[in-house]
């Protein structure tokens, strides 16, 4: 019998969902999508239905949250409540159904990452727990972690600085670079807090992307093979925040964009895996 | 953030609740423009009027895809709108806000369909409380011919037909509104609502709201209204 964190939806039938629930959660850029373009292939070759499912997918709010972030107008309580519309509407017609299909549900971030950016916009803890607490618990979240000081040169050299993932509506003042670290160093603090409270399997997401998915990839294996968790991968505390300047000269000396995505996909091919399909998918986006 | 309760504005908030057909509408219609005539400054709000979601809100009724959770959390969204963009500073402006439905019909509706009572209660636990709340209690028979003479008939969500009471939408209407009915008694001694018989007639009913306005307006400063 699968369980809610509190009372569940009116309607829901806990019993019989077979499917397994996966979370893949971590912060802006840290490379949940590129992990579960990895996963996906490698689950299906092993026989197995994989629904992927993520935040503002949604039917019936996605397109309505994406319109009004545009505008830059929404309030915080508003727009963690549309979050939390699109969230519900995914739960009952996408995940639910996939798991009483017995379907392995990969999500691409949970109800923690959307709690995280409520609270650190001043939303009280209580009020967001409450209105997440329908979600069902999953079999598994993987935390991929990461400080600050590595995110930047990844989103620097991928997509560049968003203006939400920047949390530029809370520090509109600042230039979008102060403001990322600023929101980031605040989001990551958050998550730290609720990796304990909601118990993640922690994954340093700082190594290469051959390297993050083979850890992924054993933890997968191990909750689908239904095997008891165990400390596979200690990851001592980031340190503490690097200095300015450091930082700075650190993101000037990265390789260019272009030999950054060569070195993490070429060079390290899992040799018994359908990386193509993956790879494929990377340059489509 | 705030909760409901903490607030403490120069600006007053009143609200009518009711089922449909209770008359709330025509009675705060008459408020406003007594409130106007007065002098005060007076801005109106309506229960499921935001522009940011009503896409969305028209996508999920039009499909009827909307299920007891995305119904109440889409209206939670529209209100949590209309709250931080509008009511919020108005209030802290000094204004008086009037309100055509405010949570307590979500309360009613939201746990009329399934939802957990204290679920939505904490859900709307950012709202601003009321300076007064009335709320426009009638005999469900009454209402419902009220309803259902004015108009052709009654949509789909408004009839509580995806909760499957009747195949009969009149029917289901007046089962679901009864229901809401029975909310609105329990919520009358919980948050202290100012019940008015909406069976007496309209200028009376007006008479003893316009006198518990008056009060609560007493020590108000009048917002100057621009010419």
């Amino acid at each position: 019998m699968r369980e809610t964190y509190a009372a569940p939806l009116p309607g829901m039938n806990l019993a019989e969902l077979p499917g397994k629930l996966i979370v893949i959660e971590g912060t802006d850029g840290v490379g949940r999508s590129t992990q579960i373009r990895l996963l996906r292939p490698w689950l299906e070759q092993q026989g197995r239905a994989v629904l992927d499912t993520a935040i503002k997918r949604s039917e019936l709010a996605g397109k309505g949250i994406q319109q009004a972030k545009e505008g830059h107008t929404l309030g915080r309580i508003t727009l963690s409540l549309f979050y939390a519309t699109d969230f519900a509407d995914r739960l009952e017609h996408e995940i639910v159904p996939a798991l009483r299909a017995g379907f392995v549900v990969l999500t691409d971030r949970y109800i923690y990452s959307l709690m995280a950016r409520a609270i650190v916009r001043g939303a009280d803890p209580r009020w967001i727990r409450n209105a997440y607490g329908f979600a069902l618990k999953p079999d598994a979240t993987f935390y991929l972690r990461t400080g600050v000081d590595d995110l930047i040169p990844r989103v620097v050299f991928s997509r560049g600085f968003d203006y939400w993932e920047s949390g530029m509506d809370i520090h509109p003042s600042e230039d979008m670079y102060d403001s990322f670290r600023k929101y980031q160093t605040e989001l990551l603090a958050e998550f730290e807090r609720l990796a304990k409270e909601y118990n993640f399997e922690i994954i340093d997401a700082t190594p290469d992307v051959r390297t993050v998915f083979e850890h992924l990839r054993a933890g997968v294996a191990r909750v689908l093979s239904g095997e008891p968790r165990e400390p596979l991968f200690s990851v001592p505390t980031p340190p503490a925040e690097e200095p300015l300047e450091a930082a700075a000269k650190r993101v000037l000396e990265m390789p260019s964009p272009t030999r950054l995505a060569a070195s993490t996909v070429e060079e390290a091919p899992l040799a018994d895996q359908p990386l193509a399909r993956a790879v494929d998918g990377d340059a489509t986006k | 953030m705030k909760r409901y309760g903490e607030h403490r504005f120069p600006g007053k908030l009143f609200v009518v609740e009711g089922i449909d057909g209770s008359g709330k509408s025509t009675q705060l219609m008459l408020l406003h423009q007594w409130l106007q005539a007065e002098g005060y400054g007076v801005v109106f709000s309506e229960w499921n009027s935001s522009p940011l979601v009503r896409e969305t809100t028209k996508r999920g009724k039009k499909k009827q895809t909307l299920t007891p959770s995305t119904f109440s959390l889409i209206h939670a969204t529209d209100f949590a709108d209309r709250m931080e963009h509008n009511i919020l500073p108005l209030l802290k402006a000094g204004a008086v806000v009037l309100c055509d439905r405010y949570i307590y019909t979500a309360f009613g509706r939201d746990v009329v369909r399934g939802m957990d009572p204290q679920w939505v209660r904490e859900l709307y636990s950012f709202a601003v409380k009321p300076t007064a709340a009335f709320y426009f209690r009638v005999p469900l028979d009454v209402a419902m011919k009220r309803i259902l003479e004015g108009r052709s008939g009654v949509k789909f969500y408004e009839a509580g037909l995806d909760l499957g009471l009747s195949e009969d939408p009149e029917e289901s209407f007046g089962i679901f509104q009864g229901r809401i009915l029975d909310e609105y008694e329990k919520m009358v001694p919980e948050y202290d609502l100012t019940t008015v018989d909406a069976t007496r007639p309209i200028e009376e009913q007006q008479t003893y709201m316009r006198q518990i306005v008056k009060a609560k307006l007493a020590q108000a400063k009048r917002l100057r209204v621009a010419p």
